[in-house]
């Protein structure tokens, strides 16, 4: 079986939308993968990666399969909101009914670097607000792709 | 001398005192270290963290010198005071202004906006029958306005700011060139520059001009005669290259990460390099105790912690020739009612204002680059005044360069609705994410507030903090004048996203702690932490708290500085008038200590307060 990193790369691609180099480039996955562990457990984070890892029976996507599986969905969504912004969001009440509770399951930036790794600032041409910055006057030039 | 507060009006104070020779102790109720750049750096740190980047997010709290929160502010019943955080909000409106006590003060957190108030705001009594009249004219301040550039390090450029009798000293520069309008300010200004518009019978032609403010750019070499100007960066003991010139963070409020925007740290910092100034942190000021005989000021009685968690503290009193409480508007009044010394006027907590800030927000057609840039630096600024002011409000708008991040917490917000309501994901979020991101326009409308004596702090022994100090109550709504300019702002939000072809997404929250009603249409109206006026300025004891030099007309050797001295507001960001007030003050205070031999030392105080 892959690395556990790599499953996670790939799979965070597909959500996310940027690629693995890129992802890997923020330096950010090993802190994600060790805070899915804290809110979730190692040996669920494997078996969802291995949900994801499994070629989907129908020869579909497998991101999509994931998304829309009733267990994992919720999860890869707070993955997705980890990666753009550093910060981990809560899995509704509705999913610990059925798949268990967790205390370490609440809203919080991981850490000060993984809230300026966040790509919802790369994807606006912006910068993470108070840090990156890109210098004086930047401000006044169209911004990238105009 | 005594300073209570180490703000940007105390440092301002105790600077010009001790560069004549003065000694001058300060007393902070919050926390901090005087020059060390390790705190600024935890401060940003602590920022980071924050799953909630409100404007107190990098500072600790602290209930022993608590600070209000935004968040705090909730729905008022009538009967039914808040108390359950620090300002006891007695309603009808839930004011949201915070302020920040650390060392520095709020001008850690403020965005740092410098418009001069225009010479009609001097005088609305007289001009428009609204307000009051101040004890001194536009002219009579200008040259402590251009004090107050200097210190700050103002960014601007004079033919801009020429305008509304706004008039410049001849040949007068600001000490750094105007930054650069963002690029969402010319996509703003392409659209509605020379649009017209109709009020009370006046046409006013509307269009982005750029703000002042004390913020590092290019210094001017036409400064000070061709002298120039060197900006101040970042404040720290040792040699750091920082902040000599804004870096554009999008950040400035709740921190400027590289200390290119001013905070009163740098004018402490030249203050202590005086050896004439000493500052006592977590040093909470409980008493002004007056002399029974003389009614002079004898001593500031203070509770001084180790802990800001525990209340174990130890009870001083300083003494000292003249007193300057420099807390800001709602502290000032709170120690002086809780001292029993409510002004022979009365006046004294009355008057409270602040600006009212409504916000309207929408997409442009097109990307436009926000999120970049300092919070603002464009707006319009044509209505800040006209002959409407005898019916409504006038107001200055902010374009802001932060997108919906006041409005509705963007871009977080617009993620998680992308992510949980709209299932994107992949190539169509972050598609999604940069169109809608990077196009939001807000509109901030800052709109005048008028006194009015029912709005106010006072105390109530009923509510004290952990040190035993009686909390600021605060009562406040809004006058009909302001709402009035509050939805003709609306009506020219609506006006300007259409000269843009930009959608409008505004919505008030019914069940929002702000949200107002006027005539049958419903506002969200957020407070602008620009609080003023409890212990006004005027030109007579039975009208007034302070004379227009901010000396009590009941208590000869003590002064009360700050906004809350000011009679009336405008449309103008309050910290710059303030500190041209501070200068005059200093000034004045310098020469009474020269001139009135009779403010000696009562014979029991300690000599190294003098």
């Amino acid at each position: 079986m892959a690395r556990r990193e790599d499953v996670f790369i790939s799979l965070s691609a597909g959500l996310t939308g940027y690629s693995p180099v890129r992802l890997i480039g923020t330096g950010m996955c090993d802190q994600y993968l060790a805070e899915l562990g804290k809110v979730l457990s190692d040996g669920m984070v494997d078996e969802f990666l291995s949900a994801y890892a499994r070629p989907p029976a129908d020869g579909g996507c497998s991101v999509l399969k994931v998304l829309r599986d009733a267990r994992w969905g919720p999860v890869a969504r707070r993955v997705m909101i980890l990666w753009y912004c550093g910060t981990w969001t809560a899995l509704p009440e509705s999913w610990h009914a059925v798949h268990g509770a967790s205390s370490a399951d609440t809203d919080h930036v991981v850490s000060a670097e993984a809230y300026q790794a966040g790509l919802q600032w790369v994807a606006a041409g912006a910068h993470p607000a108070g840090a990156r910055q890109q210098g004086f006057g930047a401000w006044a030039l169209a911004p990238e792709g105009v | 001398m005594v300073v209570v507060g180490s703000g940007i009006s105390g440092s301002i104070i105790a600077n010009e005192l001790s560069r004549a020779g003065k000694t001058v102790l300060i007393l902070e109720a919050g926390p901090g270290t005087d020059s060390s750049l390790v705190e600024y750096e935890a401060f940003l740190t602590r920022f980071y963290d924050a799953a909630v980047k409100d404007n107190q997010s990098p500072y600790a709290p602290n209930p022993n010198a608590a600070m209000p929160r935004s968040s705090d502010a909730v729905r008022i019943w009538p009967g039914q005071p808040d108390s359950s955080t620090y300002l006891v909000r007695n309603g009808p409106l839930a004011t949201d202004s915070t302020y920040t006590r650390v060392l520095g003060g709020t001008t850690l957190h403020w965005e740092g906006k410098t418009p001069r108030m225009m010479p009609d705001d001097f005088r609305t009594r007289s001009a428009y029958g609204v307000g009051l009249d101040w004890p001194l004219t536009y002219t009579e301040l200008s040259p402590h306005y251009a004090q107050a550039e200097r210190e700050l390090g103002v960014s601007g450029d004079v033919e801009t700011q020429t305008f509304g009798g706004i008039t410049f000293e001849p040949g007068y520069v600001y000490p750094m060139r105007g930054l650069p309008l963002s690029y969402l300010d010319t996509v703003v200004a392409k659209g509605i520059d020379g649009t017209a518009v109709e009020l009370a019978g006046e046409r006013y032609e509307l269009r982005v001009r750029p703000f002042p403010q004390a913020r590092n750019g290019i210094p001017n070499p036409d400064y000070d005669d061709g002298r120039g100007f060197v900006p101040v960066g970042a404040v720290s003991t040792n040699q750091v290259e920082e902040g000599g010139r804004c870096q554009g963070n999008n950040n400035c409020v709740p921190l400027c990460p590289v200390q290119a925007k001013y905070n009163a740290r740098k004018t402490l910092a030249k203050a202590l390099q005086t050896g004439c100034v000493d500052i006592l942190v977590q040093t909470v000021a409980s008493k002004v105790i007056l002399d029974p005989v003389t009614g002079r000021v004898s001593g500031i009685e203070v509770k001084a912690y180790e802990d800001p968690v525990s209340p174990r503290h130890t009870t001083w009193t300083m003494r000292g020739h003249v007193f300057v409480l420099a807390a800001n508007a709602i502290e000032n009044a709170r120690l002086m009612l809780a001292s029993g010394l409510g002004s022979s006027s009365g006046l004294m907590g009355r008057n409270l204002m602040d600006h009212a800030y409504l916000l309207s927000w929408g997409l442009l057609p097109e990307v436009a680059g926000t999120f970049r840039g300092t919070n603002c630096t464009g707006g319009i600024s044509d209505l800040r005044t006209g002959a409407f002011r005898r019916q409504q409000a006038a107001f200055a708008v902010d374009i802001h360069n932060d997108g919906w991040a006041w409005a509705v917490g963007s871009p977080y917000s617009d993620l998680i609705q992308m992510v949980d309501q709209e299932n994107l994901f992949g190539a169509r979020l972050r598609n999604a994410l940069q169109s809608r991101i990077s196009s939001q326009l807000q509109l901030a409308f800052i709109i005048e507030v008028p006194p009015s004596e029912s709005n106010r702090v006072t105390v109530d022994p009923a509510y004290t903090d952990q040190l035993g100090n009686m909390r600021p109550v605060i009562s406040y709504t809004l006058p009909d004048y302001t709402m009035r300019g509050a939805s003709y702002a609306r009506q020219l939000a609506r006006r300007v996203f259409q000269c843009l072809d930009a959608a409008d997404h505004t919505s008030y929250d019914p069940e929002d702690s702000q949200y107002v009603t006027y005539e049958g249409q419903g506002y969200v109206i957020r407070g602008g932490n620009h609080l003023a006026g409890t212990h006004i300025m005027g030109t007579s004891p039975a009208t007034s708290v302070v004379d227009d030099r901010q000396r009590s007309w009941d208590h000869k050797n003590l002064y009360l500085v700050g906004g809350g001295s000011m009679p009336t507001i405008g449309t103008s960001n309050i910290t710059l008038t303030l500190a041209a007030l501070c200068f005059r003050s200093a000034r004045h205070i310098i020469q009474q200590l020269r001139a009135d031999a009779s403010l000696t030392l009562p014979p029991d105080a300690p000599s190294d307060a003098a």
